[in-house]
């Protein structure tokens, strides 16, 4: 057992959370930053890359930001956008955004734009991967398509190829961290073994440690439930805008309640499902595709992007509100609330869908800034949900 | 300041004309339904020409908005949203129509109201428009058959003179195979539903209607780019391209884009000015500001400052006309990024910089709000050619922020300042 793996659960958990602040890498070079939750990150990995999904602070100034990206959409974009204007990332070998909203799908088209007129700029050079989610074959094809795409630009990012060997074991090691993720996320919705605090920062702190010691200390967790104490409070399940900084949820907590679940991007729909590279095998002789082994493990990495959990800016209204009744009733929540920032309009429109879905009492609290709710909408929402609602 | 007291031309008949014609269809439409017949509810960016190969009557989404918007209708069905528990003040312009859906009285709505669809055509552009037209197909005997909105990841400058015919280098071989299989699904559908086969001789005779149209209003705009005092206001020009582009593929469409071109030579010919002396020639970047229309002869009269140039007439000659051997890939390739055209970098700004200098643009009104992008960019490109812009903000549908006094008196102390320059 290595030193890192004779920490108990405890110090596993204070290790995570240290490392889930951190803005950047834990490796020097060769990082690639990404955007949105539809960078498939074994891909990257396949290339001896280090994906870091880039997130904001609400205590960045995005004024420089506001000037490229404009104040009309999500707070939390232009966070990230201040953050690579600042370079709070460290040195990144690329950034590879994803359209995983159209935030995010118009910071690509601003950075996009900065290289093209400015012939100088440092920025790190950007590329989209344009994942759709339409469940239908011709979707299928086309992200297959992005894939290759992807591939091209980050073999000539780093200079290296990724083949088959290469791709599957990216993929195997993907896997390894969602399965471990799945068992610690198991451990908060069944037994409130984690606060969703801890659970968020278990998540976000996957790509700032080192692989093999997230490993151990997500080992760690799952070895030892009975170090963490049952965290006390009302159950209860978190939809709406995502969330890639603590703030929201610790001040939900701190009123006495506890966040077993969500359905947002940063939270555990990321550790949701593997790559099944059997079912990559089986479409390998598949000649629309190329024939190749490595074109039927990028098959499946895409396979699995379409396939992904609901997210409010991709997903149906009905896709939404099953998912979300799912996560509730698997969390076994008392209460559902759905959390929207200003200009994150999406999910105002899954709520209605969402409050008929679930049997237990839901609440929405709306226009938000990027990491703050607002006390008074949360004492009204916790205590009196059902005078809530998207207009009120 | 004097005012310009100049008589201007009267209403375009090409204009006139459209929306009477408009207004009968709608009517007819009414008398459709009620006899039992079906139509679609469609998205302004999705392949129409299907449908109409179907004889499958439909509106468009984004012209029912304005129609709404411009008769106190917009809150009227802001209203009935927020009743179902839906938001009221998000992506109105999309939205404004699902109120038809839950309109117990459509009788006392704009024209009537819009009868309920049996289809639903929404491209999944941005994060909401999908939502509206999903609480559409939430509706009992409608079906919402979405279009994937992809993006593009490499960035081609110059269009506008090569789409017509090289649009399968400028669109993308993936997206055109991502589109034209989603236009076989729908086909596939619309065979189920109607009980019809799909005619591609049906199909190749819209095409050729749709680009002759495309072509007259290409001479349209050229002409308009070239005259000057300018004889057309864009409170004209808008009817007369936009409602004939509903009605796309029809002969009735072509001759209304044609006849628009035969009264524009016209009154080019007599000298007809919307203001004289013409002191200003404005662009009018963003969607129409369908609630305060007199926003536009307001400078003309005030300032002789004409609005020669807004987005619809220049789409309509630029971005729509495809010409090739397979007509299903070439409408695949229509609407594929449609809305780069207009707001994403390099598409749009270099196509805004090469619009102003063919109209000979002094100064550009760019609408900013929420939803489009790419403003940044826009301003920044045309500002680096040395035109003048001003940024105001409003959503162009839903007037309940807009302050009529304040958005006028910006754009007339930037037109004094930046564009007059105390002349």
């Amino acid at each position: 057992m290595t030193e890192h793996g004779t920490h108990t659960a405890q110090r596993a958990l204070e290790a995570i959370r240290d490392a889930a602040a951190r803005y950047d890498a834990p490796v020097g070079s060769g990082v690639i930053g990404t955007v949105g939750r539809d960078v498939p990150a074994e891909l990257v990995e396949a290339f001896g890359l280090h994906p870091l999904r880039l997130r904001g602070d609400p205590s960045w100034p995005t004024s420089e930001a506001d000037e490229y990206l404009g104040r009309g959409l999500d707070e939390a974009t232009r966070s990230v956008l201040a953050g690579i204007l600042a370079g709070a990332y460290g040195e990144l070998d690329g950034i590879v955004v994803s359209s995983d909203c159209d935030a995010s799908q118009r910071l690509f088209y601003v950075l996009r734009e900065m290289h093209r007129i400015d012939p100088t700029c440092t920025l790190p050079p950007v590329h989209l991967v344009d994942v759709l989610h339409l469940p239908r074959e011709a979707t299928a094809r086309y992200n297959l398509r992005k894939l290759e795409q992807l591939s091209e630009t980050l073999h000539e990012w780093s200079g290296r190829t990724a083949g088959a060997e290469e791709l599957a074991a990216a993929i195997h090691n993907r896997n390894a961290v969602r399965e471990l993720q799945g068992r610690v996320m198991a451990l908060r919705r069944t037994q409130a073994r984690l606060s969703g605090t801890d659970a968020l920062a278990v998540l976000r702190a996957a790509d700032r440690m080192p692989q093999s010691e997230y490993l151990e200390r997500l080992t760690a967790l799952v070895q030892h439930p009975e170090e963490l104490p049952v965290q006390p409070g009302e159950r209860l399940f978190l939809t709406g805008s995502n969330h890639d900084t603590p703030e929201v949820y610790q001040t939900i907590e701190r009123c006495g309640y506890v966040i077993v679940g969500e359905d947002h991007d940063w939270g555990e729909m990321t550790s949701y499902g593997s790559v099944e590279i059997g079912e990559a095998e089986a479409v390998a002789g598949d000649d629309t595709l190329g024939g190749d082994e490595r074109r039927g493990l990028l098959r499946a990495v895409a396979r699995r992007l379409l396939e992904a959990p609901p997210t409010s800016q991709r997903a149906s209204v009905r896709q939404r509100a099953d998912y979300c009744a799912g996560g509730v009733e698997s969390a076994e929540a008392a209460m559902l609330l759905s959390y929207v920032r200003v200009l994150d309009e999406a999910p105002l429109w899954d709520f209605a869908a969402q409050r008929r879905a679930v049997k237990v009492k839901s609440a929405v609290i709306t226009n938000q800034r990027y990491g703050c709710i607002d006390q008074q909408q949360l004492d009204r929402a916790l205590h009196s949900p059902e005078t809530t609602g998207v207009n009120a | 300041m004097s005012t310009r007291s100049n008589q201007p031309p009267q209403r375009l008949e090409s204009a006139r004309l459209a929306l009477r014609y408009q207004k009968q269809w709608f009517a007819d439409l009414h008398e459709h339904v009620s006899a039992g017949g079906r139509f679609a509810l469609v998205n302004a960016d999705t392949p129409h020409e299907i449908l109409r190969v179907f004889d499958v009557p439909y509106v468009v989404n984004q012209w029912w908005s304005s129609i709404a918007a411009s008769r106190d209708g917009a809150q009227r069905y802001l209203s009935l949203i927020a009743e179902q528990g839906l938001p009221r003040d998000s992506d109105q312009y999309n939205a404004i129509g699902l109120g038809s859906l839950f309109d117990a009285d459509p009788s006392s709505a704009p024209w009537g109201g819009l009868p309920r669809p049996f289809l639903v055509l929404g491209d999944i552009t941005g994060d909401v428009t999908r939502k509206v037209f999903d609480v559409w197909g939430e509706g009992e005997g409608i079906t919402f058959f979405p279009f994937e909105n992809s993006a593009s990841t490499t960035a081609e400058p110059q269009w506008w003179d090569r789409l017509s015919t090289e649009w399968e280098a400028l669109r993308g071989t993936d997206r055109i195979d991502l589109q034209l299989a989603e236009i076989q699904e729908l086909i596939e559908l619309l065979e189920r539903l109607t009980g019809t086969e799909f005619d591609e001789s049906k199909l190749i005779r819209i095409m050729r209607l749709g680009n002759e149209q495309a072509e007259w209003n290409r001479r349209t705009r050229d002409l308009i780019a070239s005259t000057s005092p300018c004889p057309v206001s864009v409170n004209d020009s808008i009817p007369a391209v936009m409602i004939p582009q509903w009605h796309r593929g029809t002969e009735w469409a072509r001759d209304a884009a044609r006849s628009l071109y035969e009264e524009v030579v016209q009154r080019a010919e007599t000298g007809a000015a919307l203001a004289d002396p013409e002191r200003a020639r404005l662009m009018w970047i963003g969607r129409g500001l369908w609630f305060d229309l007199g926003f536009y002869r307001h400078f003309e009269e005030r300032y002789g400052a004409v609005f020669v140039w807004s987005m619809y007439l220049a789409i309509a000659a630029d971005g729509y006309a495809r010409y090739g051997t397979d007509p299903l890939r070439a409408l695949a390739s229509r609407f594929i990024g449609f809305h780069e055209h207009l707001y994403v970098a390099p598409y749009s700004t270099e196509w805004y910089v090469q619009q102003a200098r063919q109209h000979r643009i002094d100064g550009v009104v760019h609408l900013v709000s929420d939803d489009p992008r790419g403003h940044w960019a826009t301003t920044r490109a045309l500002r680096a050619a040395g035109i003048p812009v001003i940024e105001v903000r409003a959503d162009n549908a839903d007037e309940s922020s807009y302050d009529i006094e304040e958005f006028r008196g910006g754009v007339a102390s930037w037109i004094e300042a930046e564009v007059l320059r105390g002349e």
